[in-house]
């Protein structure tokens, strides 16, 4: 909200013709959402028949894909919304799995050398709530100092961070067992990859909810004010401190549960798993998405934590490869880079920007590539003749 | 002038330093004179950060790969026969060639983007070398030579010797180049047209297309001599570890590096040189406070992990807490 977008007063005795009654938002008749929700059954049926069939192998692939999702969401919530850059989430992640991992096996005593092979579920219950709360922390802390530091000084601290915590923090020989590694044995309830990932994807519809109905509420439109103007927001009497925390504190709340998810996929915890190359490429998988756009983020994601086993399936691609003798997972690093450079380069909106169209469509608009979207109705000429006397009111609707 | 008197403080500091650790058994001086040793380090690379915050406004996170890939060519072409110094040209033209490619497709098009895009897109293009690196020459170490050999015909260290630390040949070339290419760059900003130039484009492109500048011709500079200092930098650090990995530089160099540049203020060169000093002691003395420490009759011994990174930390999150604007900047 800038001072300009408020209307100024309408003078009445220039208004010659009574204004039109502008339809405000345009909505799909009754075969337009039948077909609508046909096609949004039909994803979901497919999809889900699909994901209920799936070899246990591919499950874990699902699974961690769906990780990054919650890890990509994380990161929009500091990205998209606060305008931030964290260049030290897998400090976050790591922290919170070894949390997670710890609390399993050294408090609810769960060791897997004396023969524990199942984790009790209210150790898992708390041992998840632990990491949440420990990403929480993190991130709050590192909301403090992003209270004075910004832009790119603030993207320097993350990243030292980053480094100090996974050499010092990583390195604790009781909480990560040195380069052993910790267990995080899973509960019964979950021990196959196929219950584990539809646990997951459960975590990732909460984390999915929670991030609307924060950014569609009073704290997400505040926090978006700060991230466009801290000086004019807080003129509009908002919180400036308080927002900037509540922020990085869901983000570090998304981290904390990818972290325990992270742990109990592999079921151990190894602090080479977090390098900062990893956070390097998380934060490009959220710009590949587009920036704070959450279905865009989620396939961007998943994009980049499947791509090696995608590269898999294309045989010629695979076998040439093979012949070469590297690995897959190794063009990550090269294909990740260049893909945000593209993106940044030729279309800074993202995949969420390409498949808007499709989204807005389902979402009840019309289909169409205007980039308004068409979710408003545009005012015909006779419309805009008529109310020429109040011309701001129309720009603003 | 602040430089001079920064300069005399820090001196001042390290040598009270060394005189006081002069009487104390395992005492701090190897790791002081270790210290002061990796900080010209640390500073060349904070002049490459320095010359690119000067001429763009932007963080240059790919500075360190820069380096690595320097190092990679060196060695492509010792491989291949040819003699060190040809090499090592070859290595910074190579590097040099790179970098103005790099500017041209992704910094070019990101003129008029917000800094921060910017820095994502220097990350993109580190995380990218790192990634052709491992592709092309895998993960497993090589080792580099140094310009002059690291010992003597007799077979003993060569080098001198001072505080009880042998400092090899090639950390003496490192001092000299990095004060050559200091001096060389302070010059270039304050007393030729070109350095004016560039200053000029950093502070207000618009003005300065209208007073008849490039600005891309400026960002092709600035990026070419950034690349071409971060080769010589790797090309000088690689053979003191001996080992070329991947993402050497900047695991190793990159965050240190940075830390220096702010310390110094981010445009200073002086500063780049101070903060270089500050972190490379501040950081061996702290690895050795951290291992043990002995005061009179006590000795405690405290193994706290990676205490190395834990104080570059440390300091970073200090001096911009305390003073933003740095030692020597001019602005923050």
């Amino acid at each position: 909200m800038t001072a300009t977008d408020i209307a100024p007063p309408v003078d009445e005795s220039t208004v010659v013709l009574p204004a039109v009654k502008e339809p405000t938002r345009w909505r799909p008749n009754t075969r337009g959402w039948a077909i609508r929700i046909a096609v949004i059954a039909a994803l979901v049926i497919v999809l889900g028949v699909r994901l209920a069939t799936l070899g246990g192998l591919w499950a874990d692939h699902i699974s961690q894909a769906v990780i990054f999702a919650i890890i990509g969401l994380s990161l929009n919530v500091i990205l998209g919304y606060t305008g931030q850059v964290s260049l030290g989430h897998h400090a976050f992640v790591g922290l919170a799995a070894f949390v997670a991992a710890h609390h399993i096996t050294e408090r609810a005593g769960c060791l897997p050398e004396e023969g524990c092979q199942y984790a009790p579920m209210g150790g898992f219950a708390v041992a998840v709530g632990l990491a949440i709360l420990s990403g929480i922390i993190a991130s709050g802390l590192l909301g403090i100092v992003a209270l004075r530091i910004k832009g790119l000084y603030l993207a320097l601290i993350t990243l030292t961070y980053g480094f100090f915590a996974v050499n010092s923090i990583f390195e604790i020989p009781s909480l990560t067992r040195g380069g052993a590694g910790m267990p995080a044995p899973r509960p019964k309830l979950l021990i196959t990859d196929h219950r584990f990932m539809v646990f997951c994807l459960a975590a990732l519809a909460v984390c999915l909810f929670i991030d609307w109905r924060f950014l569609a509420s009073r704290i997400g439109r505040a926090v978006l004010a700060v991230k466009n103007s801290e000086a004019v927001a807080a003129s509009y009497a908002v919180n400036v401190t308080a927002y900037k925390l509540m922020a990085f504190m869901l983000s570090g709340a998304f981290a904390g549960l990818a972290g325990a998810l992270f742990a109990y996929r592999r079921q151990i915890v190894v602090s080479n798993d977090f390098r900062f190359e990893s956070a390097l490429l998380w934060v490009l998988m959220v710009v590949v998405g587009g920036l704070g756009k959450r279905t865009g983020v989620v396939i961007g994601s998943m994009f980049f934590a499947l791509f090696p086993y995608l590269i898999d399936l294309v045989t010629p691609l695979s076998d040439f490869l093979a012949n070469l003798d590297r690995d897959p997972e190794e063009f990550t690093l090269v294909i990740g880079p260049a893909l945000a450079l593209i993106t940044m380069i030729i279309s800074p909106g993202g995949i969420a920007e390409q498949i808007r169209p499709i989204t807005n469509w389902l979402a009840g608009n019309r289909f169409t590539m205007h980039p308004d979207g068409g979710s408003h109705h545009k005012p015909s000429l006779l419309a805009k003749l008529r109310n020429r006397s109040a011309p701001a009111a129309e720009e603003s609707s | 002038m602040r430089t001079p008197v920064v300069t005399f403080i820090l001196a001042a500091l390290i040598g009270l330093g060394l005189l006081f650790g002069a009487g104390v058994e395992n005492g701090p001086n190897p790791f002081i004179t270790l210290g002061v040793m990796n900080g010209f380090v640390y500073g060349l690379v904070a002049l490459g950060l320095v010359l690119v915050y000067k001429g763009t406004r932007v963080f240059n996170f790919a500075q360190g790969e820069f380096g690595t890939l320097g190092a990679y060519f060196l060695f492509f072409f010792l491989t291949k026969g040819l003699p060190y110094w040809l090499g090592i040209v070859l290595a910074v033209a190579g590097t040099l060639v790179i970098g103005l490619g790099l500017e041209r497709v992704v910094i070019r098009p990101l003129i008029e983007a917000p800094r921060i895009n910017v820095l994502v897109a220097t990350i993109a293009i580190a995380l990218a070398l790192i990634g052709i690196e491992i592709l092309i020459a895998r993960i497993e170490p090589r080792s580099l030579d140094s310009i002059l050999p690291a010992l003597d015909a007799a077979g003993d260290p060569a080098g001198i010797t001072i505080f009880g630390l042998t400092i090899e040949p090639q950390r003496l070339i490192a001092l000299g180049v990095f004060g050559g290419l200091g001096g060389l760059l302070a010059w270039f900003f304050s007393r030729t047209d070109l350095g004016l130039a560039v200053l000029a484009t950093s502070q207000d492109s618009f003005a300065t297309k209208v007073v008849g500048i490039g600005v891309p011709r400026m960002s092709r500079f600035i990026w070419g001599l950034s690349a071409a200092l971060g080769a010589i930098a790797g090309i000088l650090y690689v053979p003191l570890t001996g080992t070329l990995t991947p993402a050497v530089m900047t695991v190793n160099i990159l965050i240190p590096a940075f830390t220096a540049a702010v310390i110094g203020g981010m445009t200073s060169l002086p500063g780049a040189f101070i903060g270089g000093t500050i972190i490379g002691v501040v950081q061996s003395v702290g690895g050795w406070a951290g291992g043990h420490f002995t005061l009179g009759e006590q000795t405690w011994n405290l193994i706290i992990p990676g205490v190395e990174q834990a104080m570059i930390f440390v300091v970073l999150l200090l001096v911009l807490l305390a003073r933003p604007q740095g030692l020597l900047g001019k602005e923050a």
